[in-house]
């Protein structure tokens, strides 16, 4: 008996799809079948970047600003025209779940010549309380020196989206 | 869940200046990548039994993930901020030296899971506690290639590049810990994001508390509000909680109000704090 009983046990992974089909002879053997159902995260980029448009220079030190929303506010003595957006990003997660959202406060960038410009960046919200269609924007405002010099300028910012 | 959302990062912005005095950008692709999924988003480990953590990318392109320990530690104002190496406090130290995981570093194609092994190595003389790191899963940016890297003659570019990803808490506790909770103040408040309902939660004992906040009115059978991940960890007493709402939920919830915070429902669902008040 109790050698039947092992082998019950031990065919249970087999026997648990064929259970499904309705074999119920299988019942007096007791196994235990865990699955492990884990919450979940993801965050992914909506596919829109922090773009701070074209702009021309002046002879003084200005800024431009993107909002989260996309929309540009042009510094004194600057020319701006094109399209700006901000970065945006989608957040998924169990339903209700509390997440936090943070961002570099300043990203500096900097061109092989050792030049750099610095722009402050913001978030749309700090916290989110998931209800499946979530997401967030970072802008920020472009500090624009006089006469900025010439270059490649790159940088990184990072953003988190934070589990308490 | 849906996945239809998930797009491929690319893009920052370039440009090109023509006149001397005159810089003129205009956008171009700067590479970036690193759609992911993290699974489980909390992790308490008892005792040395180890577990896994599944990290997927979910991006449309192969992505190279970094994975390490943060520090964070709780404000006041219930945000989790970084703390330096040379800032920790003995017991951050101490919880960043006995986790032990890999891999740290793992380079996945599209849709390629990966477990990220997580266990503990107490010292013998680890003092009863809480010990916490914050794992941070993030891709680490592409090498731009030559031709993205070629400025425009006499020209000026930028290309900002997103680094984004997730941190969740990995917790350590040692000894028989207990903590009590506290709700207080509740009030609604309205800021740039807009409205929320803001309480303080406080906390006292010797570990974090962490579970769900309802709020319910009177005569209502499903509570306003639902808050689930909701923590307190130890270096506070007193956290401030603001809970974005909606202008109608906002207006509902003046009046008698009932707010509970309960365990989440895998340790137990238990009553952890109740306060009743009346909202303005």
């Amino acid at each position: 008996m109790s050698k039947f009983i092992k082998a019950a046990v031990a065919s249970s992974i087999l026997a648990a799809s064929v259970m499904g089909a309705g074999a119920a002879q299988a019942a007096t053997a007791s196994a235990d079948a865990t699955a492990n159902i884990l919450e979940q995260v993801t965050v992914t980029s909506d596919g829109s970047d922090l773009a701070f448009g074209t702009i021309v220079t002046g002879t003084a030190a200005s800024t431009v600003a993107v909002a989260s929303d996309g929309t540009a506010t042009c510094g004194t003595g600057l020319v701006c025209t094109g399209t700006t957006s901000s970065a945006g990003f989608d957040v998924t997660g169990t339903t209700g779940e509390t997440v936090d959202v943070s961002a570099d406060a300043t990203v500096t960038l900097t061109n092989p010549d050792g030049d750099d410009m610095t722009a402050s960046l913001s978030p749309s919200v700090s916290t989110i309380v998931l209800d499946g269609t979530d997401g967030f924007a970072v802008g920020g405002t472009l500090n624009v020196a006089a006469n900025q010099a010439d270059g490649l300028y790159e940088g990184t910012f990072s953003v988190t989206v934070d589990y308490q | 869940m849906t996945f239809s959302s998930i797009s491929r990062l690319s893009k920052a912005l370039a440009g090109s200046a023509i006149a001397a005095s005159a810089m003129f950008m205009v956008p171009a692709p700067a590479q970036a990548a690193g759609d992911l999924l993290v699974a489980p988003t909390r992790i308490v480990l008892d005792g040395q039994r180890g577990t896994e953590i599944i990290l997927n990318n979910i991006g449309a392109e192969t992505a190279t993930y970094r994975i390490s320990l943060e520090l964070r530690r709780m404000s006041k104002e219930g945000r989790l901020t970084a703390v330096t190496p040379e800032e920790a406090n003995q017991i951050e130290q101490a919880a960043k030296a006995m986790i032990r995981y890999a891999p740290r570093r793992v380079t996945l194609p599209p849709n390629q899971p990966q477990a990220i092994r997580i266990g503990v190595r107490a010292p013998q003389d680890l003092p009863d506690g809480e010990y916490r790191v914050h794992m941070l899963f993030r891709a680490i940016p592409k090498a731009k290639s030559v031709t993205e890297q070629t400025n425009p003659e006499g020209g000026f570019s930028i290309a900002l590049t997103p680094i984004y990803g997730v941190t969740i808490p990995v917790i350590v506790r040692q000894g028989n810990l207990q903590a009590t909770a506290g709700i207080a103040n509740g009030r609604i408040e309205e800021d740039k994001e807009g409205k929320s309902f803001a309480f303080d939660l406080s906390r006292s004992g010797d570990r974090s508390t962490y579970g769900e906040i309802r709020v319910t009115k009177p005569g209502l059978d499903e509570p306003l509000l639902v808050a689930r991940g909701i923590a307190v960890y130890p270096e506070v007493s007193s956290r401030k909680v603001a809970l974005p709402i909606p202008n109608e939920i906002a207006e509902q919830l003046k009046g008698p109000v009932s707010i509970e915070y309960y365990e989440p429902r895998n340790s137990g669902g238990g009553l952890i704090a109740k306060t009743q008040m009346v909202l303005r």
